[in-house]
């Protein structure tokens, strides 16, 4: 036996974490993205433009913490987009005014906007509830759940706008929250919000009795309900956090539109998936970070801005997303295959 | 090809592991087309052996000859190919496909991507037909019991000519009248020209079944005999157990009105109507082969599995839920450590306060700076061998990685703690470390309940040894220095004990109330 008093001392060093490796190894590529993106696209470096890159996705991000936060514990939330969907099209339909139009589409319920916003915030936790039901209760597999709620809030939105959409009778103080920018700056709220679920999450991931318990059970979901955890319970808490963030995301988008149209956020779901992934969340689970998850939401925004900088015809956009998303992964797989050697 | 002879001759066999030599030097012959049993106790070598055979591992050393001509395996196709068979105890058949896709699964012959109906396929079905006719060829297989899915499996392996088939604990799973007609089809084999290796634990099946037997032992080779000049079944027991020597253990007394844990009449669907009391600070063993139901029961009374009956701790009945018979003071190493016990993914730090957050968080924050401080406590305290707490549980040592897991239940807290195999398949070293663990706690006034189908564990640790055999507890012995190995390897054989004691010497136990 070697004598363990030297070994104490390393072991109080202690070493940098995969998930913290991995962040700062995507900070690198960011960089270096962003730096090729500089010398070619004129204007790139001027700080509106920095300022876009890191606000213009904001509704990603915010949907990439949830995501992110499941995708840890080993489970898909497919559903967001179209939650999205769902509380837009029910913030507008229960605060527009009544008897107001001819128009079926231009009625409402007419309730005040804030009861409106607790009411569609209340639908998207139905979907979350729904959610958690399904996977966490009666363990049917998360793809399948969450596809299938995907398309249930979004039918439910389709029903109530009758497949077109909903902007008017609208109360004055409905497009504010959306579009208002934050006192002395030129910031929306929206970037607000994210900044401050940002900051939430990631004290929640690195702080918290919650955060470890999500990562053990991505880790071992067996051994974390031998070890004494609430399984079912902490995704139930989990869903509808995610469903919650999707909410908000769906209310801030029909304010800033001033419309709830069932088509909203198509696809969303699955950016907040590839910024997970960009950032280094395991599809596996057990690992990643929401830091990691808004490095990645940054990469993705540096290459689509440089894309259209560069005049690529926006049908571009999709092969360019695929192709940077596989090159970071890979990358993300060699710099950990090399840690676990070295 | 000759009929007579040996089949298989394994000469000065070696297996080398990092820390063990799982097979030492074995060398025995094979003759052809008879039953050949393999016995030994946990560990004797016996499924690595096999897996060698079967090409799941390679040899160190040493010849392996089949139909005398060297035999060299990297695969189970490989051996499969080369005329070695194997019936595992999780078979290899597709659920979702028909006997007919399974039997022919790999080997299907096709003209432009469509499956052609060969000869191949119509002698296993007329294989499969002479041994079972009650297996349609369209059948699902999810539809077949257990038994009729292994004489699929058996009608795979001889209409693909085989030489040798082996069975690794067959009628686990199976009922009586399965076994009986499982030996039928085994003895008709012969016929067919077919070589068993047969594995089990039930002593009755080898005098019933086998031609040959060879006996294995802490790696080695102890004999290789007709099963016809065995006169008696504690000759064989004997060989398997050889002379152990047990580390003297003398069982401390208990208070046993201060009952700890009751269990009353706790049966599910491998439990039996098991009772019984454990007093606080004793350390229990309960004992018993593959499948007698150890790990059930251990699962039952952590809540982790479903059972009728009652469990008592403390005076209080346990909920069903692990969450709340570990908020209730009980705490379980579970049997597989990789699958229920550790976050291999996870670092040290991220392993052993699971089972405690309350310690070292407050309103729902983690307090790093004890997070820390335990973790290292704990790799101090058990000798955890690692470079760093931030060290992934993956890239430790199995004997490293149970005292992980070992120190997360530590942290629990626990007044019972319950171990499930807790010495399975790590080094010599590292197991008395663990068993002098379960010492201080039980000096300290913990109660220890250990699950474990190696009999010299259970004797060199626990005051009192229950014996399980096929979910049903079949006796109660307080251990000391005049225990009686033999009657306790009869009793998890299935061997009444009555019988058990009237077969070797009059048995020193007094059942310890």
């Amino acid at each position: 036996m070697e004598s363990t008093k030297p070994a104490q001392k390393a072991l109080k060093g202690g070493r940098m974490s995969n998930e913290t490796l991995i962040s700062l190894f995507m900070i690198g590529v960011l960089v270096v993205v962003f730096l090729i993106a500089c010398l070619f696209v004129p204007n790139f470096y001027k700080p509106q433009n920095i300022v876009n890159i890191l606000t213009n996705n904001w509704y990603i991000v915010i949907l990439g913490i949830g995501v992110s936060f499941l995708l840890v514990t080993g489970n898909f939330d497919m559903s967001v987009g179209g939650v999205i969907a769902l509380t837009g099209v029910l913030s507008v339909y229960f605060c527009q005014a009544t008897n107001a139009s001819r128009n079926v589409l231009g009625n409402g319920l007419g309730l005040p906007y804030g009861v409106a916003i607790a009411l569609a915030l209340l639908g998207a936790v139905t979907v979350g509830g729904l959610n958690a039901f399904f996977i966490a209760k009666l363990k049917v597999p998360s793809i399948i759940v969450t596809l299938g709620t995907m398309m249930l809030a979004r039918g439910v939105g389709q029903v109530i706008t009758q497949g077109a959409q909903r902007n008017t009778s609208l109360p004055k103080v409905f497009g504010i929250i959306g579009n208002a920018a934050i006192p002395g700056t030129s910031l929306k709220i929206s970037v607000l919000i994210m900044i401050v679920l940002l900051i939430f999450a990631f004290f929640i991931e690195r702080k918290t009795v919650f955060g470890r318990r999500t990562y053990q059970i991505g880790a071992n979901q067996e051994a974390a309900r031998l070890s004494g955890i609430k399984v079912a319970r902490h995704l139930t808490m989990l869903y509808i956090f995610s469903a919650l963030l999707a909410g908000i995301t769906g209310i801030l988008l029909a304010s800033e539109y001033k419309a709830g149209l069932s088509g909203r956020a198509m696809g969303y779901e699955f950016d907040a998936l590839v910024v997970a992934l960009l950032g280094g969340v395991s599809i596996a689970g057990g690992f990643g970070s929401v830091l990691g998850m808004f490095v990645g939401a940054i990469l993705l925004s540096v290459m689509t801005t440089a894309a259209t900088g560069l005049l690529l015809s926006p049908d571009w956009q999709f092969t360019l997303k695929a192709v940077v998303t596989f090159v970071a992964i890979l990358a993300q797989r060699w710099a950990l295959d090399r840690r676990s050697r070295g | 090809m000759e009929l007579t002879g040996n089949v298989l001759e394994i000469r000065n066999l070696v297996k080398e592991f990092p820390s063990v030599r799982a097979v030492n030097d074995v060398s025995f012959d094979i003759k052809r087309n008879t039953v050949h049993c393999l016995v030994g106790e946990n560990g004797a070598g016996k499924s690595t052996l096999i897996k060698i055979l079967t090409g799941a591992y390679q040899r160190t050393s040493g010849r392996i000859l089949l139909n005398g001509e060297e035999y060299v395996a990297s695969s189970t196709k490989e051996a499969k190919d080369r005329g070695i068979s194997t019936l595992f105890q999780e078979l290899n058949v597709v659920d979702q496909l028909t006997v007919e896709e399974n039997l022919t699964l790999g080997m299907e012959d096709t003209r432009f991507g469509f499956l052609l109906k060969t000869d191949k396929v119509n002698k296993i079905i007329s294989v499969m037909n002479s041994l079972e006719p009650s297996i349609r060829p369209n059948q699902l297989v999810s539809d077949l019991s257990v038994a009729k899915k292994q004489i699929v499996e058996i009608a795979k392996a001889v209409a693909t000519e085989a030489d040798i088939i082996i069975m690794d604990e067959p009628t686990a799973a199976l009922s009586e009248g399965e076994i009986a007609r499982l030996f039928t089809i085994i003895k008709g084999l012969r016929e067919r020209n077919v070589t068993v290796i047969y594995i089990s634990h039930r002593l009755d099946e080898i005098f019933e079944l086998g031609d040959y037997v060879t006996v294995m032992r802490d790696g080695g080779h102890v004999a290789t005999m007709p099963v016809a000049e065995i006169k008696d079944r504690s000759d064989l027991i004997k060989m398997m157990i050889g002379k152990t020597v047990f580390e003297q253990y003398s069982p401390r007394e208990q208070d046993c009105e201060d009952v700890i844990l009751q269990v009353r009449h706790v049966s599910n669907h491998k439990l039996q109507d098991i009772s019984f009391d454990l007093p606080r600070g004793e350390i229990a063993g309960f004992y018993g082969l593959v499948g007698a139901g150890k790990t059930e029961l251990a699962r039952a009374i952590y809540g982790a599995d479903s059972y009728t009956g009652d469990i008592i701790f403390k005076g209080k009945k346990l909920a069903s839920s692990p969450d709340r018979v570990i908020e209730a003071g009980i705490a379980l190493v579970p049997e597989e450590r990789r699958s229920q016990g550790l976050f291999t993914l996870l670092t040290i730090r991220g392993n052993i306060p699971v089972m405690n957050m309350k310690k070292i968080a407050r309103g729902g924050l983690v307090d790093g700076a004890k997070e820390r401080a335990v973790t290292l406590e704990y790799i101090d305290k058990l000798k955890i061998a690692t470079s760093s707490i931030e060290k992934e549980a993956a890239q430790l040592s199995g004997g490293n990685q149970q005292k992980v897991v070992l120190s997360k239940c530590l942290f629990a807290d626990a007044d019972l703690l319950m171990l499930d195999e807790p010495t399975r398949g790590i080094d010599v070293g590292a197991k008395s470390e663990i068993y002098s663990i379960i010492r201080q706690l039980a000096a300290a006034g913990k109660s220890i309940l250990i699950f474990s189908s190696e009999l010299p564990e259970v004797v060199n640790i626990c005051d009192s040894i229950y014996l399980l055999y096929d979910g049903a507890m079949v006796e109660r012995i307080r251990n000391g220095c005049d225990i009686d190995s033999e009657m306790m390897m009869h009793a998890v054989s299935g061997v009444s004990v009555d019988q058990a004691t009237a077969n070797g010497k009059v048995a020193a136990v007094t059942g310890g109330e």
